[in-house]
């Protein structure tokens, strides 16, 4: 590992030496440059580690790709498995934007299941389009009250926020496993508890588009989602106060902005939005409540987040791009022998380069003279 | 309920905390060091979380219980070294960082986990017994919870005092605090700032990964996915609950233990009360401690902030 560090010449006895400098206006093409080469570095990392476990790399990577896009049925697939990754990054980017390091986003997946659950039950009987539009919106309170609770224990009590909802995503779950194994949401009519539900009313499940067995309404909920907040970060004077906090939130306070009515507002978005991916994943796909299917998507939402650069845009296309990792897995384990564990590591790999090369955009190394 | 009963069972809650106490004072006394430093690591959970996943490899490779200790440390000292290269010299957002590093060992642990036991039963081990202590093991009650524990178990509370003197007694444990405080002071005086920002961040890594060593061969007889549950949270969390004070840090971790040790003899209590409300009292525990917090007067004035000359 070489050190670049400010404080360590590369060669004293020379009279120049190399010195960290922030960019003022990092080009475009340079900073393209930058993850493209995050990219590169982290596949080839991704290789070295299929290499610990014996398998074909290039076997491993053409099932994965294939299963992921190689097909237009693998593209719908890919597609319904990118639905809920996409509205977690976008949960992430509100908050994250707005320099609020929340991590709830698992947590708002559950709550938003479980608020949507608790909806489908109470709303049944209504007419179709209001019963599931019922659901989705109790769906998204579900998250927006656990991300906003989140806000408010920072804006009251000055707790961190990543502690606290690092501490409300277990939570969660544990309010859930008793939900579902022994408290009033256990599936009846079995002996033995699974730790689910009984499946939803039909009428209560989204609507499959384009012909597609596994593809359904909450992607195009997904792509609305994107657009309104790209909308309202970018054009609306709450995105400013957003984008403002994080740059100078002091400047924003003396401008007269309620810091901590924001926070909420912002966290609130961020859980509604969550939510929503929990809302798609109960009655798009599993079409019951159960904790397993939900597991890992606010997590892997955060990563998207960031590699998509927290911007809407890009959210959506690195949500695509790891929804084909996560469809394409199944396949490379059918065929290269490979654990689909190695999805979640190949993220995390991508994940450190992408931090690296932001940081590496931003800066450039420069000679400087010492004298003096 | 017999009274010798109740005398058996509150003994056996707080040998329990004692030894569920072990891995959270591991990390949170070697991460109370690094933060001291002014590097917010919040990346324990995952550092720990290698730890103990490198720990069920060594041992149920190799058989030696101490070698896969050792394992358990130079593992948690390679992703502290990870972790200073993107803090110290990368200069990326010490929260960014943390997550980061949780979700890669996260994946990786479950990549490599899954390799070693594919197509074969998943192998167990014989974890530590305890070793009592000659004399003081022998006193009643306050022998079996203090005295009659693991051999680390001694070792995590004796590491409380130690990093105390280096903290507050030593030359180097000055300069570090200083480098939380103020680490142009130490620029200025031509001290490396970056490279006690690496010893802060290994010392505390390499603790926590003991942490997760022991956590695993303490506590289990397998590896399982994400293992460490939030015990890497919790530290962070006795951290600033304690003031970033020794002792404070492991009063806050005495507190979480002993609520998860009631939690393991809830069955044994038979309340009637549904598990999972004990199960989660230490999380709940650490969100209400950090709501009735006002004091944050240790708190290093450049806790968290990346160093630009």
């Amino acid at each position: 590992m070489t050190q670049v560090s400010p404080s360590v010449g590369l060669n004293p006895a020379s009279r120049g030496r190399l010195k960290i400098e922030r960019r003022v206006n990092p080009k475009a093409s340079w900073t393209f440059s930058m993850y493209i080469l995050a990219t590169v570095v982290g596949l080839g990392l991704t290789a070295l580690l299929l290499l610990t476990s014996g398998a074909d790399v290039i076997k491993a990577f053409s099932a994965l790709f294939n299963g992921a896009f190689g097909s237009q049925k693998a593209i719908l697939a890919t597609l319904a498995k990118s639905t809920p990754l996409i509205l977690t990054g976008l949960a992430t980017v509100v908050a994250f934007r707005a320099q609020v390091w929340s991590i709830g986003q698992e947590g708002q997946v559950y709550s938003g299941a479980m608020g949507a659950y608790f909806g489908c039950l109470i709303f049944a009987g209504l007419p179709a389009w209001l019963y599931i539009s019922l659901v989705v919106l109790s769906g998204m309170i579900g998250g927006a009250l656990l991300g906003g609770l989140a806000a408010y224990l920072k804006d009251r009590f000055d707790v961190n926020e990543i502690i606290s909802t690092v501490m409300m995503n277990y939570l969660i779950v544990f309010l859930l496993s008793y939900l579902l194994g022994g408290g009033p949401w256990t599936e009846v009519s079995t002996t033995v508890v699974y730790q689910q539900t009984g499946p939803v009313p039909s009428a209560s499940e989204l609507p499959h588009i384009l012909g597609s067995s596994k593809l359904h309404l909450g992607f195009i909920l997904a792509l609305v989602s994107a657009v309104i907040c790209y909308i309202l970060l970018e054009k609306t004077p709450l995105g400013y106060e957003i984008r403002a906090m994080g740059f100078n939130p002091i400047a924003l306070a003396y401008r007269g902005t309620n810091i901590g009515r924001t926070v909420i507002l912002v966290m609130a978005i961020s859980g509604a939005i969550a939510g929503l991916a929990g809302v798609s994943e109960i009655f798009g796909t599993s079409h019951r409540l159960r904790a397993d299917t939900l597991y890992g998507l606010g997590y892997t939402g955060i990563i998207i987040g960031m590699i998509g650069g927290l911007r809407p845009l890009g959210t959506v296309v690195a949500g695509i791009v790891f929804g084909g990792l996560a469809s394409g897995a199944l396949y490379m384990k059918l065929l290269a022998q490979v654990p689909a564990a190695l999805v979640p590591a190949m993220q995390g790999i991508l994940l450190l380069t992408f931090l690296c090369a932001g940081v590496a955009a931003r800066y450039k190394l420069v000679r400087v003279n010492t004298d003096g | 309920m017999g009274e010798l009963f109740q005398e058996t069972i509150i003994v056996s809650i707080l040998a329990g905390m004692v030894r569920i106490m072990t891995p959270i004072l591991f990390a949170a006394i070697g991460e109370l060091v690094t933060q001291r430093a002014g590097i917010w690591n919040m990346g324990v959970e995952g550092t720990m979380l290698m730890g103990a996943f490198t720990a069920y490899i060594a041992v149920t490779a190799t058989g030696s219980i101490w070698f896969a200790v050792l394992a358990a440390m130079l593992a948690g000292m390679l992703v502290g070294l990870l972790t200073a290269f993107m803090t110290a010299t990368m200069r990326v957002d010490h929260f960014i960082t943390g997550l980061g590093i949780n979700l890669l060992v996260s994946g990786l642990t479950l990549y490599w986990f899954r390799i070693y036991i594919k197509g074969r039963a998943q192998p167990t081990f014989d974890g530590f017994d305890n070793v009592p202590i000659p004399i003081l093991s022998s006193i009643p009650y306050l022998g079996e919870i203090l005295f009659t524990q693991r051999a680390l178990t001694y070792v995590a509370f004796l590491s409380v005092p130690a990093v105390w003197f280096l903290l507050y007694k030593t030359r180097w444990g000055l300069e570090l605090r200083c480098l939380g405080e103020n680490p142009k002071a130490l620029d200025i005086k031509g001290l490396s700032v970056v490279r006690r920002q690496y010893t802060a961040v290994l010392i505390g890594s390499t603790m926590t990964g003991l942490g997760g060593g022991f956590l695993l061969l303490g506590f289990s007889d397998r590896f399982l996915a994400d293992i460490t549950a939030g015990r890497g949270w919790l530290a962070v969390v006795a951290i600033i609950a304690g003031n970033w004070m020794p002792r404070g840090v492991l009063a806050a971790v005495m507190v979480f233990a002993l609520l998860e040790s009631v939690a393991t003899h809830v069955q044994v209590l038979g309340l009637g009360v549904p598990h999972q409300i004990f199960l989660a009292l230490p999380y709940l525990a650490s969100i209400l401690l950090l709501m009735g917090l006002r004091r944050k007067s240790g708190e290093p004035l450049r806790l968290g902030i990346p160093y630009f000359r």
